[in-house]
């Protein structure tokens, strides 16, 4: 038993509507590492989680979790996790210190370890306040706690997180986010956790996948990813759309280690010094007269990443039809 | 490596006798209504006790089997109600999740209805003594009138269990209950069979299995131990039980398995 995922060409097809969910994905998850899978909505995340964990079974492929196969050993692969999805899993109509105990004599604990077990986790995501109270009582925050508290409750070796922020205010994903890395430093536990926010990633993780229509498009350190995509974004409108191919053009050839992407009427630029590449580009249009009507500096967005993945990916199809 | 089968089953009873006591509205309603029977229909019927078909039998006595299946039915089908519950609000994802063994997830809420259904149908014997029931064949018979309570409970359990898991919805368990008022009224509800007027009405009541639940139920109170009297509702069950069962286990595989 380790802490470990491997997964090799895995791929989900359901049968109702015949939709590939998840498209021959591989990729490794080291002992004690905080692994993010980053996609939009629909990506395929969540489908990647729920066969990691043994909740459904790939159409093909390979997952081993903690050693174990997911798909011949559940049971063996079940002890060693825990597992927080998108919907918090708990019932309204026990008490936040009677779920967890549940929890705790299901995982073998006996009465005393279980109570006890109960009681620190209460006091880690702190809610022992509450633990009295029916948890259909309970705000949308400390429900996410108490979820976290349950995932942990068999000091699980690797932590599965799906979307485990979404829809939190700021306090409480400050929180979690803490609880997190708590975990991964002081515990060693290895962490995967999808998302649909960069900033999550990029804050939180060893390394980032990213997920798009159930393909993985890039892998990298947070640093890595970044110095691929550029740690700026200018995004541009000129007066005379009709100047757009010129200015593109002229982008291109100037500014030859920046990716220049066009979106509706904007031009894209992903630059590695926004306020110096600025002015570089201002300098340009101004020398060549081109009017600008709108000029913004900001970081990229998962949307940009994406705008610009999927449309390097265009290109290389287009390069390859040629 | 899988978990120990009573251990679970034991941990999942509790947690489900627990959640139903905390939500006294899930059974206080069927309580009601199956009290209500008891005395509405005791009330303002009894007096056709006194046509001959009825061979002099005390009218309570008569219904109370209406009473009863009433009362059994709605606690067993408290079952699906908490496994829809439980579908609906992700712990059962949860459980999944875990070493539970997955026999103990879905019999844990079967085996608090059938409590639910116990102390549901001695209640209603309770009240029935209390208006002044006496029953022909004593305290055995009272044990076979709830053996046979809990034997048509079981198999409303496993009818509404199989629908809760099929479908994992509040409102397609909701409208399976509704079975509840044909399986109730279209039988020997009010009069015996020969009494019964209309065609139809006499051929739903020979369709409907709850006919020979009553029958069954009425040998016991009124007539007496006439063995193959009482064995129609045995046979109704084993037969009934099968069927109802057998869908709770396919839906119970389908909805744990990870296909």
């Amino acid at each position: 038993m380790n802490g470990k995922i491997v997964v090799e060409n895995l791929t989900k097809t359901f049968k109702k509507g015949n939709v590939k969910a998840v498209k021959d994905v591989s990729f490794n998850v080291d002992d004690g590492e905080f692994f993010a899978f980053l996609g939009p909505n629909g990506a395929g995340k969540s489908t990647t989680v729920q066969i990691l964990t043994t909740l459904i079974n790939a159409s093909s492929g390979k997952a081993e979790v903690a050693g174990h196969d997911v798909i011949r050993e559940p049971e063996k692969v079940r002890r060693y996790i825990g597992v927080a999805l998108q919907e918090t899993g708990v019932d309204p109509d026990l008490t936040g210190r009677e779920m967890l105990e549940l929890q705790a004599y299901i995982f073998g604990f006996n009465k005393e370890d279980g109570k006890k077990r109960a009681q620190q986790l209460l006091e880690i995501v702190q809610l022992t306040e509450a633990a009295g109270r029916r948890i259909g009582n309970y705000s949308g925050g400390m429900r996410r706690r108490l979820d976290l508290a349950l995932t942990l409750v068999n000091e699980p070796k690797i932590l599965f997180l799906d979307e485990p922020t979404t829809g939190l205010d700021p306090s409480n994903r400050i929180a979690i986010w803490e609880e997190l890395r708590r975990l991964n430093k002081e515990n060693g536990t290895t962490i995967f956790l999808t998302t649909q926010y960069l900033e999550e990633a990029d804050s939180l993780a060893d390394r980032i996948s990213i997920i798009n229509d159930g393909e993985i498009v890039a892998t990298g350190t947070p640093k890595e990813l970044k110095a691929q995509i550029g740690n700026d974004l200018i995004a541009l409108a000129l007066k005379d759309q009709t100047q757009q191919d010129r200015a593109v053009q002229l982008l291109q050839q100037q500014m030859q280690d920046m990716d220049v992407i066009r979106k509706d009427e904007k031009i894209l630029v992903y630059v590695e010094e926004g306020t110096k590449e600025l002015l570089e580009v201002v300098r340009i249009f101004d020398q060549e007269q081109i009017g600008i009507e709108d000029i913004q500096l900001s970081s990229p967005t998962l949307d940009d990443i994406f705008l610009k993945i999927t449309s390097e990916q265009k290109e290389e199809v287009k390069s390859h039809g040629e | 490596m899988g978990n120990n089968v009573w251990k679970d089953t034991w941990l999942m009873t509790v947690r489900n006798i627990k959640t139903t006591l905390r939500n006294p509205f899930s059974f206080i309603p069927n309580l009601i209504i199956s009290a209500f029977f008891l005395l509405v229909y005791e009330g303002g019927l009894s007096g056709i006790s006194q046509l001959p078909t009825f061979e002099g039998a005390n009218y309570l006595a008569f219904i109370l089997p209406v009473s009863i299946v009433s009362a059994a039915i709605g606690g067993a089908g408290g079952a699906g109600q908490s496994i829809v519950k439980d579908i609906e609000n992700g712990f059962f994802s949860r459980l999944l999740l875990t070493p539970a063994s997955r026999l103990a997830i879905v019999l844990g809420p079967i085996i608090a209805g059938m409590l639910q259904l116990l102390v549901q149908t001695l209640l209603i014997i309770g009240i029935a003594f209390l208006l002044g029931l006496k029953v022909e064949t004593g305290f055995a018979g009272v044990l076979f009138v709830l053996l046979i309570a809990i034997g048509w409970g079981l198999a409303f359990a496993g009818y509404s269990a199989g629908v809760a898991l099929r479908t994992g919805n509040a409102q397609a368990a909701q409208a399976g209950t509704f079975i509840f008022f044909p399986l109730i009224f279209l039988s020997t509800t009010f009069v015996p069979y020969e009494l019964i007027e209309a065609q139809w009405l006499k051929i739903a009541a020979t369709i409907n299995p709850t006919t020979y639940i009553f029958e069954s139920m009425r040998t016991a109170l009124i007539d007496g131990w006439v063995f193959w009297d009482l064995m129609q509702g045995v046979i109704a069950i084993v037969v009934v039980c099968t069927i109802t069962i057998t869908f709770a286990a396919v839906s119970a595989k389908r909805a744990v398995s990870r296909g």
